[in-house]
């Protein structure tokens, strides 16, 4: 009953939240609370073992709307509630209308529906619910440059919907069900693949890596989330994003994708770095870095051995913490000093906040995989489960990039007393700041004891630090070195063409492995 | 049976949309051939599950008749519906943009936004 109860409450109370004006700031509160109370008895009702599933009507699994809670959407129901509490906090002083408070009831509930949602069509449903209201978010302050970004998001957010929704056609057409642990049971219990399995894994595979801010697919991101407003850009990054991942998660487990995701992880982790390295408007460096990061957590999904797995899901939360915590002090920051360049925010660096600072170099220090921030634990469980050179080298070469962009901000960070802070930024920082720097204790509930000694030990400590100091080292040289690069593939023709690109090289890798 | 079922005409119906989509610099041409590319899609979820000679699911007579599933007809009216919002909400957002820029071309509000970010 309560895994209906976390989306339909959400749904009810958006609806409640324009009817009742003055009250829906309060109501957000006490919407979020009651959530933690029904997540933390989900958790306590997981640990002991009861079967955590619910088939609406009496149609059975394979015709009913299956909501099911497993590890992955409980952790992350977690990342949900942080981020959420967060944003809330970081906005609680300003005037907002309630239609931005409906908007987030309807991305809460679209985001919890879609993490306990078990069959493809539900999924479509719910994917399409969170593109729309996505899509009304980034608008929101409707800016000329925020509603041509939120229009571009949107026809290629329905472009990839609709190649999604073919996929669903083919697997119905041979399989009569969508629910998707008996197609599961069916595609491995046949021996031999059959061959619709190919077109209709890469037909669902492409539509929705568009809208999970994978390189190729997703070029509409770089443009909306740099432009949203700051609390907006730290739901979508962190939050959003991460619901294409889980569904990538669901469908690798089905499907034979292994092979394709590697590769696409390894092509948006590189190139997305590469673009964040030449970037010098630090919204927009963040929001590349969302594509490059996602690399990450493809990578683990792609490869699907039971600590990959973790990693990724880890990764995945400790990179909504910290992209988040980016976001809000980034916007803060923006708004303090009135430039976006980074060059022109050092040049006025004291009139930015002490606490939007240190919020700064938590969050730097986290993406950068410093020990024991959370990005360590992500990246340092991810290399200890891969097994092939070409991977680990994969993983060194992102971890070497991440800290080459981010050495960028470091004269950012001289702690001086700046002008002083709402208390509620504060807050916010705090919410996201805190599970972050005590990540590394907090996974210790999550894992065998066995894994967390082996991957945390010593020796990953050492490498990263020594990935750091080289990151920081090649930034001495690289930037003097200042690059130009294409932009045109972030126009709306070129990024249709390239998500057809893209499918097609899904499909020979699907085919191949 | 003829090559010409609801399956084919999907399959081209999605091709026109999709051409639609890269080649027309219109963003309203745009959105329609976007909306005529997610019509296409419904078409070949209904058309690829139902059966030639099949009856529509209401039971009238002898159970033994060869009835057609139902289930993806309930399906596409949600994708429908979602289909209709978005274009609605799309449309919107367009008139946002031309009493701002005063254009619907995409090439040019690229050009416009580009100018935007670098001022």
């Amino acid at each position: 009953m309560i895994i209906a109860l976390l989306p339909l409450g959400h749904f009810l109370l958006a609806g409640l939240s324009l009817a009742w004006e003055r009250g829906t700031r309060g109501m957000m509160l006490f919407s979020l609370l009651l959530d933690t109370t029904l997540v933390g008895v989900l958790f306590g009702q997981f640990a002991n073992g009861q079967s955590l599933s619910i088939v609406f009507g009496d149609w059975g699994r394979e015709l009913g709307i299956e909501l099911a809670a497993d590890r992955f959407s409980l952790v992350l129901s977690l990342l949900v509630l942080l981020l959420g509490g967060a944003v809330i906090a970081y906005q609680w002083c300003k005037r907002l209308r309630p239609y931005f408070y409906m908007l987030l009831h309807l991305l809460f509930g679209s985001v919890f529906a879609l993490l306990f949602a078990r069959d493809l069509f539900n999924i479509y449903v719910i994917m399409e619910l969170l593109t729309l209201t996505s899509f009304l978010l980034v608008g929101y302050e409707k800016r000329a440059d925020q509603i041509w970004a939120s229009l571009k998001y949107l026809v290629l957010a329905s472009l990839g919907m609709g190649i999604y929704l073919l996929g669903v056609a083919i697997v119905y057409y041979h399989t009569g069900t969508l629910n998707l642990d008996l197609l599961s049971a069916m595609i491995f219990s046949s021996g031999d693949v059959p061959k619709w399995v190919f077109l209709a894994s890469s037909l669902l595979a492409t539509g929705v890596a568009v809208k999970s801010g994978i390189f190729i697919f997703s070029l509409w991101l770089p443009a909306a989330h740099a432009t949203a407003s700051p609390a907006i850009s730290a739901l979508l990054s962190g939050l959003v994003i991460k619901m294409g991942v889980v569904v990538l998660l669901r469908l690798a487990l089905v499907f034979p994708l292994s092979l394709s995701l590697e590769v696409l992880s390894a092509v948006t982790g590189l190139l997305g770095i590469i673009y964040a390295i030449y970037t010098y408007d630090l919204k927009k460096m963040l929001a590349f870095h969302t594509l490059s990061q996602i690399g990450y957590v493809v990578l683990g999904i792609g490869i699907g051995s039971e600590i990959e797995i973790a990693g990724s899901i880890e990764y995945a939360v400790g990179h909504g913490l910290f992209k988040g915590l980016l976001f809000l002090a980034a916007g803060a920051a923006v708004q303090a000093t009135g430039r976006e360049d980074i060059p022109g925010l050092i040049a006025r660096r004291s009139r930015i906040s002490l606490a939007s600072r240190v919020g700064l170099l938590v969050g730097t220090m986290g993406i950068m995989g410093m020990p024991p921030f959370a990005g360590f634990c992500g990246k340092s469980l991810l290399s200890n489960g891969a097994e092939s050179l070409v991977i680990q080298t994969i993983l060194v070469l992102l971890s070497i990039g991440t800290v080459i962009s981010f050495a960028k901000l470091i004269p950012l960070f001289r702690l001086e007393r700046g002008p002083s802070t709402p208390w509620s930024k504060t807050v916010a920082y705090t919410i996201l700041g805190l599970p972050m720097v005590l990540f590394l204790p907090l996974t210790r509930l999550f894992l065998p004891v066995e894994l967390w000694r082996e991957s945390f030990g010593t020796i990953p400590f050492v490498e990263s630090l020594l990935v750091v100091g080289a990151g920081l080292l090649i930034h001495r040289f690289l930037r003097k070195h200042p690059l130009r690069l294409p932009k045109r593939i972030f126009h709306l023709e070129e990024a249709i063409l390239t998500i057809l690109v893209g499918f097609f090289l899904v499909f020979v890798l699907v085919w191949l492995g | 049976m003829t090559c010409i079922n609801g399956v084919t005409i999907a399959i081209v119906l999605f091709g026109i949309g999709l051409l639609g989509l890269i080649i027309r610099r219109d963003l309203v041409i745009k959105l329609l051939a976007l909306g005529l590319l997610n019509g296409s899609t419904i078409l070949c979820l209904v058309s690829l599950n139902s059966l030639p000679g099949g009856v529509p699911p209401i039971i009238r007579g002898p159970s033994a008749v060869l009835y057609v599933d139902p289930l993806p007809q309930a399906l596409v009216l949600a994708a429908i519906v979602i289909n209709f919002a978005i274009l609605a909400l799309a449309l919107v957002f367009v008139m946002l943009l031309v009493e701002r820029y005063h254009t619907t071309d995409t090439q040019r509000l690229e050009h416009e936004a580009e100018r935007e970010e670098t001022s």
